[in-house]
């Protein structure tokens, strides 16, 4: 398979962030309420005005919702590219850390003390992420050093741990469970200018593993060859996980567990443009950014009025396209 | 000059294994030395210290002066270079892109980090540099690697088997390479299998056996076959040949010695047998022979014990008495079917005694047919067995006829 940017990387980047931006333009317009080109183009310069419905719609509702759905695609992107490339391995996605199953506790756990959505549902759902990253971490270290495979089963560990204890607080808080459930299966639903405020936090996250691309290309050649070629490893290994944890637990911690793209987003952006990071990591976080927006307005207007959740959508998106683009590849 | 690198009595231990014990020697800049040394001698280990990457248990390596885990790892990365035994990369990058990761050390300036082309050219290998890395053959990986390591422009390469994986004409390539680079001041340091490389190329060899080092020096004087028999358990023969030295190799575990057999022989009548007896684990002398016979010649390839007399000189007193000693000292003395006349007669006679002291004589019948001295007329009256020829000796040893020679095993 040939690839689209063998050449540099400033032609892809600009392609993907051309797509992005039809998308979002695509998300805007399109809903219960269809808004035609110029219509957008009116709202946008308007800026949010009360007692006008298409307004309302537009700033209030859909604005917010494809911001936050564009943040967490990015987000796990980023983080299933950091991942995949630390831990060498193709089939490691934001999820194996144990971050989002110690994310999903922390909210069920808002959820059965009927806590309020926001702040404190996601900010327990923070929690739960980040303190999963501290535990897999602390199982992972060894003589100062982490263990990438240790923590890759620690993480894997963790995560059936987490869901267990999930699982006992639903069939013990019978009533929440239709609210577990739903935000278990991930959604944009209703997603308003507050969860767009913590998303943003991401933004400066998905900027670290910017500045390292040289550091994750060296890794590609394994810890071993990095070191004898100058990289501090640990160091880098430490900010990156840090990093593609922290994405991680914001991600869920917004729309709930949205699987495949942080699998699939980063082996399609490899096929198309390689594995060197100074075009994988931007391109991914774009095109990671246009599949969940893309899924998310799926998912609202397939069976409208009604929302399939937009897990269920990446995945029906994303497993044929994976599949496809595997057998047609070489390599991953 | 202060060393470019210095060990000093440097152990290291994985978890509770060790690996190398009071390593201490010292490289100059400018050298070209290899290090040899069976599997699982530490050679790995003794590199990855050099570079820094494991830290010693006890003793101290020095970099230039500064010890290595006082390194960061890219000014480590500016001082030493490293080629790894093993390299793939499981990820669809183009061989500029491999080869100038090598530069990351020089930091973000590209000029002072160099052309990834020029580099390939300089290997000879200019047109690899728009190829994908994994359409590669194991040859051309192991130069891009090698162009990898020289971006780093670091003064000192280690090499950690570099020719494993070529064939034999891309391994002359790559040494006559290296020879070249080294020529221009890079100091190479390399781990090698194979000892003929060894002896052609180096200046100096390091031998490791068993996590010490049991010789460094210049490789004639290290390679020598005790110094082989000892450390990898193979018996080593050196040939010379047309002004070049080269090893020659049979199996034999140690620990597997199955007793003493002295040869009576000369003019290549025990030739074969040495060769066979020797493979077969026995320890085999001869004696007496003239200096420059062709089974003299054979024996000293084969580093055997002698006694020697001058060439085309009768038998003396002082190499019949030492000759005695080495009957006395074997388990079975063979006489093969040589000629006997009166310059070598006392070797009949010596075999005779060592007989009547209780070593016991077997002997090629061929023998007294080629007697122009009379002196073996009597030998199988008084004790020694007959035997048809060469086949069957070796056949009645391999058996075990020979009683004394297995109750000493």
């Amino acid at each position: 398979m040939t690839r689209l940017a063998r050449t540099g990387t400033w032609p892809g980047i600009i392609l993907a962030a051309g797509i992005l931006a039809g998308c979002l333009v695509l998300a805007l317009a399109f809903g219960p309420v269809s808004l035609s080109l110029g219509r957008l183009w009116e709202l946008v310069m308007a800026g949010p005005v009360e007692g006008d419905l298409e307004n309302a719609i537009f700033w209030q509702i859909r604005m917010p919702r494809v911001l936050v759905a564009s943040l967490v695609g990015a987000a796990l992107a980023v983080a299933g590219v950091v991942l995949q490339d630390l831990f060498l391995n193709p089939l490691t996605d934001p999820y194996v850390t144990g971050v989002s199953s110690g994310a999903a506790l922390g909210a069920t756990i808002g959820i059965v003390l009927h806590l309020s959505n926001l702040p404190w549902t996601t900010v327990l759902a923070i929690v739960g992420g980040l303190g999963t990253l501290v535990l897999v971490w602390m199982a992972a270290r060894r003589r100062g050093r982490i263990d990438i495979f240790v923590l890759l089963l620690a993480g894997v560990t963790i995560s059936y741990l987490a869901s267990a204890v999930v699982t006992v607080l639903m069939i013990r808080a019978s009533e929440d469970m239709y609210a577990i459930v739903y935000w278990l299966m991930g959604s944009f639903s209703g997603r308003g200018w507050p969860d767009v405020r913590i998303a943003l936090v991401a933004i400066p996250f998905m900027a670290v593993p910017l500045f390292f691309t040289r550091e994750m290309d060296i890794l590609l050649q394994g810890e071993k060859r990095a070191l004898e070629l100058g990289v501090e490893v640990e160091r880098t290994k430490r900010l990156l996980l840090v990093t593609a944890g922290v994405l991680t637990a914001l991600a869920v911690s917004v729309s709930g567990i949205i699987g495949f793209v942080g699998l699939v987003v980063p082996h399609i952006v490899r096929l198309l443009v390689g594995p060197g990071h100074r075009s994988l990591l931007p391109v991914s976080l774009l095109v990671g950014a246009s599949m969940m927006v893309v899924a998310d307005l799926l998912s609202r207007t397939v069976i409208s009025p009604n929302e399939i959740p937009v897990g269920v959508v990446t995945t029906f998106v994303g497993a044929p396209l994976f599949v496809y683009l595997l057998r047609r590849g070489r390599r991953v | 000059m202060a060393p470019l690198v210095s060990l000093r009595d440097v152990d290291f231990a994985y978890d509770e294994r060790p690996v190398l014990r009071r390593i201490s020697f010292d490289l100059d800049a400018g050298e070209f030395i290899g290090i040899v040394g069976p599997n699982g001698s530490g050679k790995s280990t003794l590199v990855d210290l050099i570079d820094g990457i494991l830290r010693p248990g006890a003793g101290e390596v020095i970099v230039s002066g500064v010890a290595t885990h006082k390194y960061r790892r890219r000014d480590m990365a500016r001082e030493v270079a490293l080629v790894p035994q093993h390299f793939d990369l499981d990820f669809d990058l183009a061989v500029r892109e491999v080869v100038e990761m090598g530069a990351y050390c020089r930091g973000k300036d590209p000029a002072a980090c160099g052309d990834a082309e020029v580099m390939l050219a300089r290997l000879g290998v200019a047109d690899l540099v728009n190829r994908r890395f994994s359409e590669l053959s194991g040859g051309e990986k192991q130069l891009v690697v090698l162009a990898q390591a020289l971006m780093q422009q670091a003064p000192l390469l280690l090499l950690d088997e570099p020719a494993s994986a070529l064939d034999v004409s891309h391994q002359l390539r790559l040494f006559d390479l290296l020879k070249e680079l080294n020529g221009e001041g890079l100091t190479v340091l390399c781990i090698l299998h194979d000892l003929n490389l060894a002896l052609h190329y180096f200046d100096k060899l390091v031998v490791l056996s068993e996590g010490e080092v049991a010789a460094f020096g210049p490789p004639d004087d290290v390679l020598r076959p005790e110094m082989l028999e000892a450390v990898y358990g193979v018996r080593a023969y050196m040939h010379r040949h047309a002004g070049r030295t080269y090893l020659t190799f049979s199996p034999r575990l140690r620990g597997e010695r199955r007793g003493r057999v002295h040869l009576v022989c000369g003019g290549g009548t025990g030739a074969g047998l040495m060769r066979e007896l020797v493979d077969a684990g026995y320890e085999v002398s001869a004696g007496v022979l003239n200096a420059l016979d062709t089974d003299e010649e054979t024996g000293r390839e084969l580093g055997l014990q002698m006694a020697v007399e001058a060439p085309f000189s009768p038998v003396g007193d002082e190499a019949h008495a030492e000759n005695l000693e080495l009957m006395r000292a074997a388990d079975l003395v063979i006489i093969t079917a040589v000629p006997v006349s009166h310059g070598n007669a006392r070797n009949i006679a010596a075999a005779l005694q060592a007989l009547g002291e209780g070593t016991p004589v077997w002997a090629d019948e061929g023998l007294r047919a080629n007697d122009f001295a009379g002196v073996t007329d009597g030998i199988a009256d008084a004790g020694v067995r007959l035997f048809a020829g060469e086949v069957d000796l070796l056949e009645a040893v391999r058996r075990g006829e020979g009683a004394a020679v297995e109750t000493t095993t």
